[in-house]
């Protein structure tokens, strides 16, 4: 009897969990004018008009734009940091690891605000350059987890055999722990594109004039107009997060990525 | 050791990166809460301190600030009640099923607040699915109007947060040698005892480092309460956005965010103090 409850409870917490994201999909799919749960008819006319919308195409491309970019800078900052890592002490490194990880702690919304003042003194307010810089600082504790977890895998005996075998550092590293610490990579890339793609508060105060994000659009869109556009635009997030997750699972196990 | 310096090198892009624009910035934010006021501006020259004392004297910033802590807390302790069920049943499970459930409790970090919270508007407009349920059931005789209360932010917010609570008990858990339990059992405690004398205890650093994490983020949550929220509602984080993008008064603006992070930042250190005696007694 407990059991049978306490099953229920945690189903139903579970359902909490996965009823929002279950909505957006499901409104993004109807064939009918109104967004509503569950879906009049199914269609992809919404995704067709999602497309064909100036607003939202402009904002999605500069939403991909400034994500791959993230991708590239932090996953080059973070494998170059997680090196670093692996090289302290433990003491020294969970130091180490917490100073990388700060802005992940701290408020985005703090992080943003300080931001924005800085970027000013520096000139770079309101510009494409100061947003980039926002979302690098932002993502970059993802993508170096990842990479720290991933490069954990690795057994240092490796390296010291190639080493004692006469290939030098750079060749250590590029044809032993290269290869091995790939998929920390891929795992800690897809974090970071996923976290740009979605970052909300940063874009708000630093987006350069007239260049809205992805989030940003979506915002403006569900505080005036509320038809299925925007459900649509919200699915490309969940998918992208759904094909995220079977990516990491594929390539580390969710357990390491996390 | 020879090896071991030019590794250390490697670390110095990111530090420099992070000090350039992440340590930096917050002094700069410190800094431009004490900038005196102009007209046209968002700042002038000089320094002052009548920010601080606007901010801390003002009943409507005031109040707004207190709101913010006291939802903080509740969304945390609200986060804490459905986190402790999933971390535990997260460590009884085995293979493909602790990856599933596992999926199912990572992949909403992976979503943008905005599209989870968009997914709330969804499921609890006046026509939406929770109101049918609950009328189809006979709980309810009208459809409950939710949206823009606080109940339907807190609700979104422990929605957020719960992942970020859930990781670090389930990692807390995964550490904790299942031969402590066995011999707890064995011992002659029920599974009761076991889980509030053994397992909780051990738990602990993961429940206080999950706590002071979600009251930290979910303090500063600005879009939950701006989309969901309404107008008519004051949080902190909508009132100093307000200000700085709405009214363009810089200083003021870093003086409320300072004075928010500094709240926050006190509650937190007095819980750790207070939480870390408990924890040594229930050792001892």
């Amino acid at each position: 009897m407990i059991r049978a409850l306490g099953a229920i409870g945690l189903g139903l917490i579970y359902a909490f969990l996965l009823l929002p994201l279950v909505a957006v999909v499901a409104a993004s799919l109807t064939a009918g004018e109104l967004m509503r749960v569950p879906p009049q008819g199914l269609s992809l006319r919404w995704f067709i008009r999602f497309l064909e919308s100036e607003t939202f195409r402009e904002a999605l491309i500069l939403s991909l734009r400034v994500a791959a970019t993230t991708v590239v800078v932090t996953v080059t900052l973070a494998m170059l940091a997680a090196l670093c890592h692996r090289a302290l002490s433990r003491k020294l490194g969970a130091a180490f690891r917490v100073a990388m990880t700060l802005p992940l702690l701290l408020p985005e919304l703090l992080t943003a605000i300080g931001l924005l003042f800085f970027l000013n003194s520096l000139g770079l307010g309101k510009s494409l350059t100061g947003l980039q810089i926002g979302h690098v600082v932002i993502a970059f504790p993802f993508a170096f987890l990842a990479i720290v977890a991933a490069l954990e895998q690795v057994d240092p005996a490796l390296e010291e055999a190639s080493c004692s075998l006469g290939a030098g550092g750079l060749e250590t590293f590029r044809r032993v722990v290269l290869p091995l610490a790939k998929p920390g990579m891929l795992t800690g890339g897809l974090f970071a594109f996923i976290v740009s793609f979605d970052m909300f508060t940063i874009s708000l105060l630093l987006k350069p004039i007239g260049g809205n994000t992805l989030p940003l659009a979506l915002f403006d869109f569900l505080t005036y107009d509320f038809d299925p556009t925007a459900a649509a635009a919200a699915t490309l997030s969940v998918i992208f997060a759904l094909l995220g997750v079977l990516v990491i699972e594929r390539a580390v196990g969710l357990r390491q990525a996390f | 050791m020879r090896r071991a310096l030019p590794r250390l090198l490697l670390g110095l892009p990111a530090l420099a990166m992070l000090t350039l624009f992440f340590v930096l910035p917050y002094v700069e934010m410190v800094a431009m809460s004490f900038r005196a006021p102009a007209a046209g501006q968002p700042f002038g020259a000089g320094y002052t301190v009548m920010h601080y004392t606007r901010a801390l004297g003002d009943p409507i910033y005031f109040g707004a600030l207190i709101r913010s802590l006291i939802t903080g807390a509740v969304i945390t302790a609200l986060c804490l009640l459905i986190s402790l069920p999933l971390a535990l049943h997260l460590a009884r499970l085995k293979g493909r099923w602790h990856v599933v459930f596992y999926a199912c409790i990572v992949s909403p970090l992976l979503i943008g607040v905005l599209v989870r919270n968009f997914g709330w508007m969804l499921v609890v407009t006046v026509d939406g699915p929770m109101n049918r349920w609950l009328l189809a059931a006979g709980l309810i005789e009208r459809p409950l109007r939710v949206l823009f209360t606080q109940g339907i932010v807190v609700m979104a917010l422990v929605h957020v947060f719960t992942p970020f609570m859930v990781l670090p008990i389930a990692t807390a858990l995964r550490n904790i040698n299942p031969a402590l339990r066995d011999a707890s059992t064995s011992l002659g405690a029920g599974r009761f005892e076991t889980f509030w004398r053994v397992t909780l205890p051990l738990a602990f650093p993961g429940i206080q480092a999950g706590v002071v994490l979600v009251f930290v983020l979910s303090v500063a949550a600005f879009v939950t309460p701006a989309l969901l929220g309404g107008q008519g509602i004051a949080y902190m984080p909508s009132v100093v956005v307000r200000e700085l993008i709405g009214s363009f008064a810089w200083p003021f603006g870093a003086a409320l965010a300072v004075v928010m992070a500094i709240s926050t930042l006190a509650i937190v250190t007095i819980f750790t103090l207070l939480t870390q005696r408990l924890a040594e007694r229930t050792r001892a």
